[in-house]
């Protein structure tokens, strides 16, 4: 049960963005990915998940070869990601977003709306719940009948978790989940993928947060360059001289 | 109470310019163009309508019918032509629509000839409601839009492909990336914008007379109502289709029957100087 991405690189118009960039993880890990703006993190994420095919090298997940499959069945394989930038559908509500965060109904047609209509509806009752399910733990209650565009944006970032959680996935891959969120809530972020992360769900985690990411991870990536500068345990991959000239200027 | 009267009329003239907008408006919502060929499908409706009425003798059963036949017109036009120029550009789409309405409107001339045509009706006594004459066949036809509008509402609200509609609507990157499958949302689409309009070409019909170049004269009224309404809002579509067949017709006793068309698209221009965005907000995301 591991999830492993082997000598992945990608270039654009030959510039390289990721060189040979390998990590490997369980999937029930919490692990921190941290480097400078540029590195390539988001990048090897949208490799990772699918959104983007890298140059060579491949994905690995339980055991199964990931390379063309795509983004959607990469999730429905149980691997998601959450973006930097949260997405939503900003006219649908919270419990709206939610739900059609998880496809593959038998209401998705109109000819299974008007010939089955019992099974649409048992299965709309079930996703449902299953919606109700994750808004009350993520707390969003609140809000559950509001349109998402109007929530603030640590709110946003909580409904990309739980968009993740939608497709009951096995390794959730997190852009910089603290990014803009108050302190406050950020606390309520990390308690969330702890207790996501007791239940065996693994985290992959990019974040400039260091304070809050090292509390969380037990393992600790770091890119430069479009490569792996130094991976280990959060405390002693922060005192490396290399990791410190890079990321934090040679000063922290 | 002359007035009271021309609002009443007023009503059902606009059920017919909201059927037609919110076909409009939900293919502009999703697909992101204007279809022209909307009012050539309403045509298609009404001559469906026109043809199973004398055998039946049922206002109902001709209007499942011409709900049936628009609704696979709109579908057939979806797979034969917008589906193989998604991505184009809006105005390649539109032109391509443009086509498509004449073809549309040239094989009905063709089938059917350009004498107008008419649902000969038995005549009725109309009911009397304080002083308002209303007639029973009005009430049918009110009914038929009624049913119409609150399906598609439900179908978009209620029903998980209604609700994939909305997020391909509101950001078809998330909605890809959450594995909806945008072939089925966008047939399932057509369908609905198909099934409106045609219940809409009934009313007309049966309202007016029917001939091939009847849907093409409702096209601008029916794009008036949707953009009045907000481009991209059911609701806003239902909202200024009876505003503008209201105002319609009861400017008619000033401007005479000629004008009234000019004149709904003055109070358009008037409210969109004021509001850009039309009455009510959109199911698409602003962007």
């Amino acid at each position: 049960m591991t999830f492993e991405a082997v000598d992945i690189c990608k270039a654009f118009d030959g510039f390289e963005v990721l060189r040979n960039v390998s990590m490997s993880m369980p999937l029930d890990g919490l692990i921190g990915l941290i480097g400078p703006n540029g590195a390539g993190k988001s990048t090897l994420f949208s490799v990772i998940s699918g959104f983007m095919p890298p140059s060579s090298g491949h994905v690995t997940f339980d055991g199964v070869s990931m390379n063309g499959m795509s983004a959607s069945t990469r999730a429905r394989a149980g691997m998601v990601r959450t973006f930097q930038v949260p997405k939503e559908f900003s006219h649908l509500s919270v419990r709206e977003n939610l739900m059609a965060a998880a496809p593959g109904q038998a209401g998705e047609n109109l000819t299974g709306l008007f010939l089955r209509p019992g099974l649409v509806r048992r299965q709309e009752d079930g996703l449902r719940k299953r919606a109700d399910a994750v808004i009350s733990f993520l707390r969003l209650d609140r809000v559950a009948d509001s349109s998402a565009g109007l929530l603030s944006g640590g709110q946003k970032k909580l409904l990309e978790l739980g968009r993740a959680l939608m497709v009951e996935p096995k390794l959730i891959l997190l852009d910089e989940p603290f990014a803009g969120v108050n302190p406050v809530l950020i606390g309520e972020i990390m308690e969330r993928i702890r207790e996501l992360n007791g239940r065996g769900i693994g985290f992959l985690i990019i974040e400039h947060d260091l304070d809050a990411l090292t509390r969380l991870v037990s393992r600790l990536y770091v890119m430069d360059q479009g490569a792996i500068l130094a991976e280990g345990e959060p405390v002693a991959v922060l005192a490396d001289k290399a990791v410190r000239d890079a990321y934090l200027g040679g000063e922290a | 109470m002359y007035f009271a009267q021309l609002a009443v009329n007023g009503l059902v003239q606009g059920l017919v310019i909201s059927l037609a907008a919110m076909s409009i408006t939900l293919v502009f919502g999703i697909v992101r163009f204007p279809n022209a060929a909307t009012g050539d499908v309403m045509t298609v409706g009404a001559f469906s309508g026109l043809i199973v009425y004398p055998l039946t003798g049922s206002l109902l059963l001709s209007g499942v019918f011409a709900v049936a036949v628009a609704a696979a017109v709109a579908l057939a036009s979806h797979l034969l032509v917008f589906r193989r120029l998604a991505g184009r550009s809006v105005v390649a789409l539109l032109v391509a629509s443009i086509g498509v309405g004449f073809v549309l409107r040239s094989i009905m001339g063709l089938a059917f000839g350009h004498q107008p045509m008419v649902f000969s009706m038995p005549l009725s006594r109309p009911y009397r409601l304080g002083g308002l004459a209303i007639n029973p066949l009005d009430l049918q036809l009110a009914l038929l839009a009624l049913v119409m509008l609150v399906l598609a509402f439900a179908i978009l609200h209620l029903t998980p492909i209604g609700r994939q509609m909305r997020a391909v609507a509101d950001n078809p990157a998330l909605a890809r990336v959450s594995g909806i499958r945008s072939g089925r949302v966008m047939a399932a689409l057509w369908v609905l914008a198909g099934a409106i309009v045609g219940a809409g070409g009934v009313m007309l019909g049966v309202k007016t007379v029917v001939g091939p170049e009847m849907g093409w004269d409702m096209l601008m009224p029916a794009f008036a109502a949707a953009i009045f309404g907000g481009i991209g809002s059911p609701a806003g579509a239902l909202l200024a289709g009876f505003i503008l067949g209201v105002a319609q017709e009861m400017s008619t006793p000033f401007v005479g029957f000629t004008y009234k068309i000019a004149l709904s698209f003055a109070i358009m221009l008037i409210v969109l100087l004021k509001r850009p965005s039309g009455l009510l907000g959109r199911i698409e995301g602003v962007r």
